[in-house]
């Protein structure tokens, strides 16, 4: 099995180059990371790349797999046309080869507040939310931040150190529909302007990438009915 | 206001509605076309000064300045950076804009008080 491999060290490169590397005797089911360990183990120890559970949970393994970002310890080898191109995440200053520096994409985590505020003292027991307040949260609270959407976004792109991207407007959605967070206000007034929230231009590569299945789109659009529906 | 003259959510519903009004009134407009009988100069003036229709080309331009505006802005905002071409193209624009939404209405007000002095 073929493979064309992104290689950039920064200290030694004088641009980026495409390595070749060939695999034989591929296990059926096996998945992009396995191939990317074995290529390190058996070919070339100085490829480097991020991965930590390998089971699609913890995000550290987003890559440019054939041109479509994606997880590679949940992309099996056998469904990807040959040579399998792996790039790093677009868009991101690359530190070597496969990984990214993910500042830029934590920086617009961090600005939307990922956590419940709550201005009432809070109550000896837990908060409660009955049923239906907490199923408002599926398809918004199961995001694990690898940045395949907002990496994959054009409008991340053009602007990164001004407009949110999907992944934090994602997790935005996912505090102001909490039923117990008590910063909805706050948390809109917060978005508005040109460029936070607006940039998005329903172009749904985040859909189409989203190693989760969510639709950060439609968060997006929904954030946008929440500010018309309080203005009004 | 800002330099980008309507931002955040407001230019998002307008851009909406704008586009709603837009595609109703282009509708509207090939009906008249396909159901006219006749044609002719003399028809299409009485066509628009007709106080239903003068109303609805006046809103049309006015929809069709703010969502050109709009649009136009979005993509200037996406991929130009440098602040002060930024702010030169926006004016610029602006202008055009500005300007061509006068010369039609000098147009739809000066035929309206052509009607009347005829009348």
């Amino acid at each position: 099995m073929k493979f064309k491999v992104y290689r950039y060290n920064p200290d030694v490169d004088a641009k980026p180059y495409m390595q070749d590397y060939e695999l034989e005797d591929i296990e059926p089911g096996m998945m992009l990371l396995a191939a990317l360990l074995r290529i390190k183990d058996e070919l070339d120890e100085t490829l480097s790349f991020r991965r930590s559970c390998g089971e699609g949970v913890c995000g550290s393994d987003g890559m440019n797999i054939n041109g479509t970002n994606g997880l590679a310890c949940i992309s099996p080898v056998a469904e990807l046309k040959q040579p399998i191109e792996v790039r790093p995440l677009p868009g991101q200053p690359v530190v070597r080869d496969l990984i990214v520096d993910m500042d830029q994409f934590y920086q617009q985590y961090r600005a939307v507040k990922p956590y419940l505020i709550v201005k009432d003292p809070m109550p000896e027991v837990e908060l409660p939310q009955t049923p239906e307040q907490r199923e408002k949260l599926d398809g918004l609270y199961e995001c694990i931040l690898c940045g395949c959407c907002s990496t994959a976004c054009p409008s991340f792109w053009w602007n990164p150190d001004k407009f949110l991207g999907p992944a934090a407007l994602l997790q935005a959605s996912r505090f102001i529909e909490d039923s117990r967070d008590q910063a909805l206000d706050e948390r809109l007034a917060d978005l508005e302007g040109p460029f936070k929230l607006f940039r998005c231009h329903t172009i749904m590569n985040c859909v189409q990438v989203c190693p989760k299945g969510l639709n950060p789109t439609k968060a997006i659009g929904d954030i946008k009915k929440k500010m018309v529906t309080r203005s009004l | 206001m800002s330099v980008y003259v309507l931002e955040g959510l407001r230019p998002w519903v307008i851009q909406r509605v704008s586009g709603v009004y837009i595609a109703l009134f282009t509708v509207y407009l090939i009906y008249c076309g396909v159901s006219a009988e006749q044609t002719g100069f003399e028809l299409w003036r009485a066509w628009l000064f007709d106080p239903v229709n003068s109303v609805g080309v006046g809103l049309f331009i006015i929809a069709v300045l703010f969502h050109a505006w709009i649009g136009i802005r979005d993509v200037i905002l996406d991929y130009i950076h440098n602040i002060m071409l930024r702010i030169f193209i926006l004016a610029l624009v602006l202008g055009v804009l500005a300007g061509s939404g006068l010369w039609a209405f000098r147009i739809l007000a000066f035929r309206i008080l052509l009607l009347s002095v005829v009348n």
